[in-house]
């Protein structure tokens, strides 16, 4: 008799498929490959594994989740790590919760094994000081029968007078803290003043520092850049996977929920407001000593209690949610309107038009985002199309605007967005690249995470293979091959592959396999199930799931695809502009510092360049909104750039489809390469549309 | 080999190879030496598409061959359609065909097209981003036997079903065909369409599909 099995996706990673009714969910996540913390061996007793069960229907995957799909809650086991608060939402322990029906499980960060490695680190650039927040400390008199004004009258006409301060307006919440703050340390206060405007936060005594936080909402990963307001200092940086993945990979996908799903936009909504409030508690946490639950005595009954375990020569800030004064949010539109609950369907359609493209400052409160009551979040405005604020950082740490030369400015995401232009004129355009650039819809794509191929190099002449992988310092060729432990292959590695399977002749410039030149190569082969060709990259000896590391056929062409799409919008943008070539060619996304420049160029990712003018700018985007939190000068820029970039909308151009047809080659179609002789083979470089032929060797 | 199964090969192969030149080149020859021209488009033109189709699929070829092929097999057309004669009897068959609005993709819609041109029949291609109302001003215009809608993106693709009980409402005799990448079986049946056009999750395999399908309808296989 056949085994029943039942249906069982894991979000964020995206794997999923049929397992045994009846096992656990650690279980399931080793058959599917999705790595769960489960420290103690699935005895129960480590508390590592707590996962959430998602319920209702989820149209993306076509199944029904229901925290009834697994067998009941163990009060005497699970009690102990989740509390009720959480239970109700649907955590479980993946070690005690057998699946008996399809369900779709969120792997929360801290459960998961191999920890992201957080690659939208903040980058050095220079930028004013001139914060939205500014602190200022006043002394006043105390009341007496001579001055008996009121607090707030007092503490304004004393404001004016030491600050020049005036027209100064005061929050409710705040107010409501004023009497209190005023009579705590001796009518010493230090007032936190919003734009030299709104007074949102008083504190008793002297206080010299504040802080805010940086926020960047990716379609797929989100991260947070917490920041010293009064010394410009990046005290922390946090990321996550967009909660909202669970509803569909891309913007349109998202933006379909809604559209389909009652109560799917309020859905999304609370979801990344949710996990904004964790990003935020993520990194203040970094602020405070790490703690340790405290062993209880046999039969001792109580709540848990944490003890702090200080570290010698450690300054801790222990930075509280109430000092997060100010919080600065960068986006794309479709990004930008769920999260404010704006609409989003006529963003979704043609000619795309956003609910509105001025920045705004809206009550932290009013969206439920927990810091400091009276503050606001300033939500960077959006250009055009699903160019939004997002690309706004981007003009915003990359100043084209002020330079002479003109820069190609390439965002890759599950959206690319692009910028071309100098101080005299700018263009921007976004293509749907799609997730394959980020890992996702390959056969063995992942994120970037320990045992994740990060780098390949294809010999040209063997067809061999040497790569790294993330959490192992040594290349392959100088590594035993069980120490490599590779589980799939991350961003960077994607960029690299397909410029070196081109380089080493493993793939015509059309992007097929080279059946001809491969003939017998024992890393190419046919795959017995699905018939496709694909090439192994890693064997299965050098891999910690059991499993030859492969790129298929079918990953080729998804590569192509966003390739050319983001070459093919280049090329249009350039012709708007009426050049031939570019200066500079600046790579910004979540692997913009660990992409190779050469390798980009190799595989076509955009016009000719000379190789030293190819500079990675990494996440510039979250450096943008890190601009516009610490200088308040960059968010009348950002207002200024959203309405004086100008928006080109790529596919009404009249040869969009033949200049997208011609960029999916490598490197391209018909396109010169002139700064990539020598660096790739000349027979390769030249070869027709059948393939590249090896020059015969004269004896 | 006969000359007439020769022409038919050197037709197909140069679509399958695109080769523009060949294929302009094989189209007259199958005119000078006779070769009824709806044979040379049907079993030479047509079959070297349905051969790509089945190389898109196996990803040997991918868009931009599978445009070039389209190419290729215009430059045959071209040549041979004029001397296409039709029985004044059966009058001749039309499709209304457009992205609809919103929708600004229309790479797969071009491939469908490409179809019906090959058959024969009167095409008006409304273009992209087609206002729902002109579809329906348009079917009704022409009296059009089959509309096609594309659509490529699932924001759009909810306007397809306004069309369909436009059109049904008013002209209930119209054949209607959706396609596009968000567009499956279920959804068609929902929206109250007449046919769909099976994709591979992409337009490109869809529309060559579409064409061997045809290739059958012509042979009378099905009705």
């Amino acid at each position: 008799m056949a085994q029943e099995t039942v249906n069982v996706i894991f979000q964020p990673s995206g794997r999923r498929g049929e397992v045994p009714k009846g096992c656990n969910i650690i279980e399931a996540s080793r058959l599917l490959g999705c790595d769960i913390e489960a420290l103690c061996g699935e005895t129960k007793v480590c508390g590592k594994c707590i996962v959430r069960i998602e319920d209702g229907h989820f149209e993306k995957y076509n199944i029904q989740s229901s925290m009834d799909h697994v067998t009941p809650w163990q009060e005497e086991v699970e009690a102990k790590f989740i509390n009720p608060e959480n239970r109700e939402k649907g955590f479980r322990l993946g070690c005690v919760a057998k699946i008996e029906d399809d369900i779709l499980v969120f792997v929360p960060e801290e459960s998961r094994a191999g920890k992201q490695v957080v690659s939208k680190a903040a980058r050095d650039i220079h930028i004013d000081f001139n914060p939205t927040i500014k602190l200022y400390t006043i002394e006043l008199k105390k009341p007496d029968f001579e001055d008996k004004t009121g607090d707030w009258e007092r503490m304004t006409n004393g404001l004016a007078r030491e600050y020049g301060l005036t027209d100064l307006t005061i929050d409710i919440m705040t107010l409501r803290t004023l009497p209190g703050a005023l009579r705590a340390k001796n009518w010493t206060v230090t007032v936190s003043v919003w734009n030299d405007k709104e007074v949102i936060r008083i504190q008793p005594g002297k206080v010299t520092h504040t802080y805010g936080i940086a926020i960047d909402v990716g379609t797929t990963t989100c991260a947070g850049y917490l920041c010293d307001l009064t010394t410009m200092e990046v005290i922390g940086t946090s990321s996550m996977m967009n909660p909202q993945c669970k509803y569909g990979e891309d913007v349109m996908a998202r933006i379909t929920f809604h559209m389909t799903t009652p109560g799917g936009l309020k859905r999304m909504s609370d979801d990344i407001i949710e996990g904004i409030n964790s990003l935020i508690d993520k990194a203040i946490t970094l602020t405070h000593p790490k703690k340790k639950k405290i062993k209880k005595k046999k039969g001792e009954e109580g709540p848990v209690e944490y003890k702090e375990i200080i570290e010698e020569g450690v300054e801790y800030l222990r930075i509280n949610k109430e000092d997060i004064e100010d919080v600065t949010i960068g986006f794309n539109t479709a990004m930008h309107h769920i999260l404010l609950g704006l609409d989003p369907e006529p963003v979704g359609l043609a000619p795309f038009p956003p609910v509105i493209h001025h920045s705004l400052d809206i009550k932290a409160r009013d969206l439920g985002i927990d810091i400091n009551a009276s503050s606001y979040i300033f939500a960077m405005p959006n250009e055009a199309g699903f160019v939004g604020g997002d690309n706004v950082g981007v003009l915003l740490a990359e100043e084209p605007y002020k330079s002479d030369e003109i820069q190609l400015i390439i965002d890759i995401g599950t959206n690319g967005e692009l910028i071309l232009g100098n101080r005299h004129k700018l263009y921007s355009s976004s293509c749907a690249t799609g997730p394959a650039m980020e890992g996702a819809q390959l056969a063995f794509g992942m994120r970037a995470a320990p045992g994740a191929i990060e780098r390949i190099e294809i010999d040209p002449d063997t067809q061999d293979v040497d790569y790294r992988v993330i959490g192992h310092d040594k290349s392959r060729k100088f590594s035993k091959p069980e120490e490599m432990k590779v589980k799939g292959i991350c961003g960077s590695g994607i960029l690299d592959v397909l410029a070196e399977l081109y380089r080493a002749s493993v793939i015509t410039k059309t992007g097929v396999f080279n059946k001809k030149f491969l003939k017998d190569n024992p890393r190419f082969r046919k795959n017995a199930d699905t018939g496709q060709p694909e090439f192994i990259l890693a064997y299965k000896e050098d891999s910690s799931i059991g499993k030859d590391i492969v790129i298929t056929q079918k990953d080729v062409r998804q590569i192509q695809l966003a390739k050319g799409a983001l070459y093919a919008g280049c090329k249009l943008m350039m012709k708007r502009m009426g050049i031939e070539k570019v200066d500079t060619v600046k790579i910004a996304g979540a692997f913009g510092t660990h992409v190779d420049r050469e390798k980009a160029l190799v595989m076509g990712l955009f016009p000719d360049c000379e190789i030293e003018n190819i500079h990675g700018v990494g996440n510039a985007a979250g450096d943008g909104c890190r601009a516009a939190l610490l200088n308040k000068k960059k968010r009348d820029e950002a207002n200024w750039c959203a309405r004086n970039v100008q928006y080109l909308e790529l596919t009404v151009e009249p040869t969009f489809e033949k200049d997208f047809m011609e960029a999916m080659q490598m490197p391209h179609m018909t396109d010169k390469f002139p700064h990539l002789e020598g660096v790739v083979p000349d027979h390769v470089l030249n070869q027709g549309p059948k393939g590249p032929v090896k020059p015969e060797v004269k004896s | 080999m006969s000359n007439q199964e020769e022409i038919l090969a050197a037709l197909k192969e140069a679509v399958v190879e695109y080769e523009e030149d060949d294929c302009a080149e094989a189209a007259q020859r199958a005119l000078d030496e006779g070769v009824d021209p709806m044979i040379a488009v049907m079993d030479g033109l047509a079959a070297g598409m349905e051969e790509v189709g089945v190389l898109f699929d196996t990803n040997e070829y991918f868009v931009p061959e599978v445009l070039m092929c389209a190419d290729a097999l215009y430059k045959g057309l071209d040549i041979l359609r004029p001397h296409i004669t039709l029985d004044d009897d059966s009058p001749k068959a039309s499709v209304v065909i457009g992205s609809i609005q919103g929708d600004v993709h229309d790479i797969g819609k071009n491939l469908v097209k490409m179809m019906f041109d090959v058959a024969g029949w009167d095409v008006h291609d409304l273009g992209r981003d087609v206002p729902l109302e002109s579809f329906v001003e348009k079917q009704l215009d022409v009296n059009s036997d089959v509309l096609a809608m594309s659509a490529m993106m699932t924001t759009t693709m909810m306007g397809m079903k306004k069309v369909i009980a436009m059109v049904k409402e008013k002209n209930p005799e119209c054949l209607i065909m959706l396609g596009g990448a968000p567009v499956t079986r279920d959804v068609a049946n929902l929206f109250g369409a007449d046919g769909y056009a099976e994709s591979a999750g992409n337009a490109v395999s869809e529309g060559i599909k579409m064409i061997g399908r045809l290739r059958e309808f012509q042979k009378g296989d099905i009705k």
